[in-house]
């Protein structure tokens, strides 16, 4: 009887960790994109080891990228799209809180030096959006998306226009650059060039009210909408600039779900012929390494995955030679080739090597790199 | 001998009481939300009821109309707007789907009676006068339906770990409803989603598929951008198992129903991760050609239908 009482005894609590060994055992099997959450970047080692300097953003929060480890920089805020001044000791970055973004000038830790823009305000109709800060090559003037002017006596829209301000100025010696389609969203993306020149992203509207994505060419103030680099029908965006000013990275998707990965030559006034280095994936903000041989982006990791760091070694160009002679893979409409353009020799298939895994990284804000 | 039987027994016993307690929120939420009785008149005439007959032998195609709404205070509980309507054809072994937005502004004659925007049926009647209302006036046949409300879909996301998009352009509206925290429920705020490829977390995606302010497609563009969203679900809800279905009942706890029981929804899952996205036909019943903007009524600005056309389109789709 003892006995029976003494086997019930023990066979209670090996009843009860059978049950939630089960229990457990269930719980375990959850799918992974159930259970995947983003890692902080500085609890993970990046599997390759980047030159020089990168700074990218997770979730509002600032990292900068050296010698194969992360280190958060900046204060607690909501901040995206860092850029560097082409002298590379300042940030400039976007900071978002409530109804409004402003630009901020940063020193290479974080630290805010000045605000530059207040958009800002009690009143929700107020408030404005700042994005997308690039800094022109001579370090003077400061690029960036802007939602003025507002709609009027018309439905509550709003759509960017490129602005300019002095880096050293204020917002009120501010000038508008564009003149968007209204009901897009407008324009963005600005990538100054030397002199008063600046590439920007377009969005319109074509006669079935399909919205398309097109990079544009301001070559003087005053000509408020440019001129068409990539076609229509391509839906180019996200330009990035190699570091020589030769070659233009970016993203084009023809209107679909998925996007490819595509650079040209460029000579300060027309594309050549787009090479497609990648294909079928969400691929997004290019961004050139500091000697101009490789590109970081970012994309999914698989179904599961979050928005990872890739690099990409970009297939060696070929002589500068006068006129076009490699068959595009696929080339840009509206800008057409012109005859002084490098064209670059048909490519090996780059392969994308995974830089950083589980983290999430901000897709929208592209790696600002020196 | 019998001290091995008991034990075994007894391990029985616990493992069996472990699994029953894992899914006791999902047989909790099977008894509540799933498989719910709808009827549907059947006839022009409102107020005859009959159950519905869903459809027809495992593998048959079958139609699902999904619907969304607003869930916050504005409204009584069950008699909410239908922001969101649309009718999701699956062949399981055709391993094809469609999908087709209908405008929530658009002026119908209502199973219930009278003519009003579609999106009222629900608030009106439930689910099973939108049911009604869309299977008159579209001439389809509808086998299930699933409402789901926006608390609803931004939990379901954020336990998806979110959704992969590519933004076609930039997403602003200056008068984006501010109904979600609560506060004042008619308050309004200021949301801009910016272009490209991103990971969008439950509530920046209800911000995306919500917002319509700014869209040179009104309304129409909104269903567009709520098929991309849906199709992002799916690519994340393909990688879900078995072993996930508390944690989705407990964020869609109060903020789903479904004429679906737990079987058919268990086969959705599999027809969700069998098919590819090149054999999914999204349908948006863009003005001018399916409907025109007209005069307003009573103050609302209404879509009037082009039924030649619409209903070509659904008889091609929606056998």
């Amino acid at each position: 009887m003892i006995l029976r009482r003494l086997s019930a005894i023990l066979f209670l609590p090996l009843m009860i960790a059978f049950g939630s060994g089960a229990y457990l055992y269930l719980g375990s099997l959850k799918s992974k994109v159930v259970k995947t959450r983003a890692d902080l970047p500085t609890v993970t080692k990046p599997r390759l080891v980047l030159p020089g300097t990168m700074f990218v953003v997770q979730d509002g929060r600032l990292f900068k990228l050296k010698d194969g480890g992360f280190t958060e920089i900046g204060t607690v805020g909501d901040w995206s799209q860092p850029t560097l001044t082409p002298d590379h000791t300042r940030l400039v970055a976007v900071l978002r809180s409530g109804y409004s973004s402003d630009l901020y000038l940063l020193d290479l830790d974080g630290h805010v030096l000045k605000r530059l823009t207040k958009n800002d305000s009690r009143i929700v109709d107020y408030n404005h959006w700042a994005f997308y800060p690039r800094v022109s090559p001579d370090g003077s003037t400061l690029f960036y998306s802007y939602d003025g002017p507002k709609h009027v006596d018309s439905a509550p829209g709003d759509d960017l226009s490129i602005w300019s301000m002095p880096l050293n100025g204020s917002q009120y010696q501010a000038r508008r650059r564009t003149d968007p389609y209204w009901y897009t969203g407008g324009d963005v993306s600005p990538v100054p060039l030397a002199g008063t020149a600046v590439l920007f992203v377009q969005h319109s509207i074509d006669p079935s009210t399909s919205v398309h994505s097109q990079i544009r060419l301001q070559t003087r103030l005053g000509d408020l909408v440019g001129k068409p680099l990539t076609s229509l029908a391509d839906d180019c965006s996200q330009p990035a600039l190699s570091p020589d000013g030769t070659q233009l990275a970016m993203i084009c998707t023809g209107g679909k779900q998925s996007a490819r990965l595509e650079v040209a030559p460029f000579n300060g006034t027309s594309l050549g012929p787009a090479r497609v280095l990648l294909e079928g994936g969400l691929y997004a903000s290019p961004a050139w390494s500091p000697d101009g041989q490789a590109l970081a982006y970012f994309a999914p990791s698989g179904a599961a995955g979050h928005f990872e760091l890739w690099w990409l070694a970009v297939p060696v160009v070929a002589t500068p030679s006068p006129t076009p002679t490699a068959t595009p893979a696929h080339a840009p409409s509206a800008g057409g080739a012109a005859s002084s353009i490098v064209v670059p020799s048909l490519p090996s298939t780059p392969v994308p090597v995974q830089v950083t895994q589980g983290v999430d990284l901000t897709a929208t804000s592209p790696p600002a790199w020196y | 001998m019998r001290l091995v039987i008991l034990t075994l027994f007894c391990l029985l016993l616990s493992g069996t009481a472990g699994v029953a307690a894992y899914f006791l929120p999902v047989v909790v939420a099977g008894v509540g939300q799933t498989g719910q009785t709808v009827v549907v008149p059947p006839s022009d005439s409102p107020g005859e009821k009959v159950t519905p007959t869903p459809s027809t032998s495992p593998g048959a195609p079958f139609t699902v109309l999904l619907l969304g709404s607003d869930d916050d205070s504005k409204f009584n509980a069950d008699h909410v707007l239908t922001q969101s309507m649309i009718l999701v054809r699956v062949d399981p072994a055709g391993k094809h789907v469609t999908m087709m937005s209908i405008p929530r502004d658009l002026w119908v004659p209502l199973s219930t009676g009278g003519s009003a925007k579609i999106d009222a049926a629900y608030a009106y009647g439930g689910a099973g006068a939108a049911i009604a209302t869309v299977q008159r006036n579209f001439h389809v046949h509808i086998d299930e339906y699933a409402w789901v409300g926006l608390k609803g879909l931004i939990k379901m996301i954020d336990l998806l770990g979110g959704v992969d998009l590519f933004i076609t352009n930039p997403v602003l509206d200056d008068a984006y409803p501010d109904d979600i925290n609560g506060g004042f429920l008619y308050g309004y705020k200021t949301v801009a989603v910016l272009p490209g490829a991103q990971h969008l977390d439950g509530s920046h995606a209800l911000q995306y598929v919500r917002s319509r302010h700014n869209d040179i497609n009104g309304d129409f563009g909104r269903s567009a951008r709520q098929q991309e969203v849906l199709l992002a679900m799916k690519v994340k809800a393909s990688t879900l198992n078995a072993a996930d279905l508390p944690d989705i009942v407990n964020a869609l706890k109060g903020e789903f129903k479904t004429s679906m029981g737990l079987d058919r929804v268990r086969s959705l899952l599999s027809v969700a991760s069998g098919f590819d996205l090149a054999n999914v036909k999204q349908i948006v019943l863009y003005a001018p050609f399916y409907t025109n903007y007209g005069p307003q009524i009573s103050g609302q600005s209404v879509i009037y239908p082009h039924w030649p056309q619409i209903l070509a389109v659904t008889r091609e789709n929606f056998p």
